[in-house]
């Protein structure tokens, strides 16, 4: 399968800050793929760069085999959509749609005046003139009618009610039916959009972390529960994600899903617990620093 | 628990320990089994069912490819996935060995728990089966 964006050895430095350090992987065609991390963990960065917005500071970088910075063949197929879009004050919604008409050579003006009137937003309007989470409707809307080869999602659905959120994302999957494409979209929500993601893209300390299908992170880890003193002995030799002790002397763990029979015998035998955990959670525990949370701040003497 | 999605009468649990993939297979054998689906009618395609459910086509694709691996599915090229012939003998077959041993070793376990002896677990059988035709 041809690969639409390919980082290599991918680092990116600000002042003394890595930012990102040393990132590889590559996306597929058409597919919708998650990008998860904690704040801080470089996904903006990622993004800026593959949009062609910033220069990485040693790396190679490509987007449909080209680097992106300053490439007009790579802005002409990629659209990306953030928080902090710079349009013009000057034109009100509806000449902001005549633009990206333009501009987009797959661009569905049929698509974005029915969106625009579905959600309620008069072409009259201006852009500054939106709320918040107006103005990342309206964003939203350029993000799908755009049809970009490449589409980029950097938290698209800040400020959203919870109903709109819902619209935006079934829109966006109903238009990838009839118009596949390959989405990134990363968000502080993984549970509002995980089922509508073929892939998941973790990173953490601007490294990728885990690069899978999401249905594969569901058996990445397991959750095992029990008595103290038999969690510990039985841990040993387990990779734990994260690990925190409770009041009632139980002991919660998640730890990598590689448990042999002999392993799932010793934890039965010892009273010891396995349940699942939501794919959010999961990414929570596996980007986090500390192996405790926040309980162990009020454990503290 | 997630809301009914799309108007299939399929409920999808996010928080399941089934993974999502494998309940869409298990709703596509439950409408074969009641004959919903019959024998060499065209089962619902990825983007169908990727629509209905509101999930990823990919996912979608993974639940049908369960039933093709099965053979309670066949494919045919440019067509789609239609039903076996024999898919309601081997959905059945399949959840008599498989699920339904697991839901009596389940029940034989709390009866034990509870102190229920086997008369009383079989007397429960049979009341719960009684009921069951009083209903229908």
């Amino acid at each position: 399968m041809m690969s639409v964006l390919e980082f290599k050895d991918v680092t990116k430095i600000y002042g003394k800050k890595k930012a990102l350090d040393n990132l590889t992987f590559s996306l597929g065609e058409n597919k919708i793929t998650g990008l998860i991390g904690k704040n801080g963990a470089g996904k903006t960065t990622m993004l800026k760069i593959a949009a062609g917005f910033m220069r990485e500071s040693s790396g190679e970088v490509k987007v449909f085999g080209e680097h992106p910075f300053n490439n007009l063949t790579v802005s002409a197929n990629m659209i990306m959509i953030d928080n902090d879009m710079n349009l013009p004050a000057a034109l009100n919604l509806g000449e902001l749609l005549e633009t990206a008409a333009d501009f987009y050579k797959k661009w569905d003006m049929k698509l974005a005046r029915n969106l625009l009137d579905y959600f309620g937003l008069d072409p009259k309007q201006t852009h500054n003139g939106l709320s918040k989470g107006m103005k990342n409707t309206f964003n939203a809307i350029l993000g799908l009618a755009a049809r970009c080869p490449l589409t980029i999602f950097d938290e698209p659905t800040n400020g959203m009610d919870a109903g709109v959120r819902k619209d935006f994302y079934r829109a966006l999957l109903k238009d990838y039916i009839a118009n596949p494409r390959t989405i990134i979209i990363s968000s502080h929500h993984l549970n509002e959009v995980e089922d509508i993601l073929e892939d998941i893209l973790l990173l953490k300390d601007g490294k990728q972390f885990l690069h899978k299908p999401i249905e594969e992170l569901r058996e990445f880890a397991v959750v095992v529960s029990g008595k103290e003193g038999a969690m510990k002995n039985w841990l040993r030799g387990h990779e734990v994600f994260h690990k925190s002790d409770t009041e009632f002397g139980r002991t919660y763990a998640v730890i990598r899903n590689d448990l042999s029979d002999d392993q799932i015998a010793a934890a039965m035998k010892n009273s010891l617990e396995f349940s699942t955990i939501s794919n959010e959670d999961l990414c929570l525990y596996l980007t986090s620093q500390e192996k405790g949370g926040i309980d162990d701040v009020f454990n503290k003497g | 628990m997630m809301p009914v999605r799309g108007g299939a009468g399929l409920i999808l649990n996010s928080d399941s320990m089934k993974p999502i993939y494998v309940q869409i297979a298990e709703w596509l054998e439950t409408e074969i089994l009641s004959g919903s689906i019959k024998r060499d009618e065209k089962v619902y395609s990825q983007y169908q069912l990727a629509e209905m459910l509101n999930i990823n086509p990919a996912t979608a694709a993974k639940g049908l490819n369960i039933l093709a691996d099965e053979n309670i599915v066949y494919k045919k090229r440019g067509l789609g996935m239609f039903v076996s012939e024999d898919a309601k003998k081997m959905i059945m077959a399949k959840r008599r060995n498989q699920t339904l041993k697991l839901l009596v070793a389940e029940l034989v376990r709390e009866a034990e728990h509870l102190q229920v002896t086997e008369e009383e677990l079989i007397q429960m059988i049979q009341e719960a089966k009684r009921d069951l035709k009083g209903d229908t």
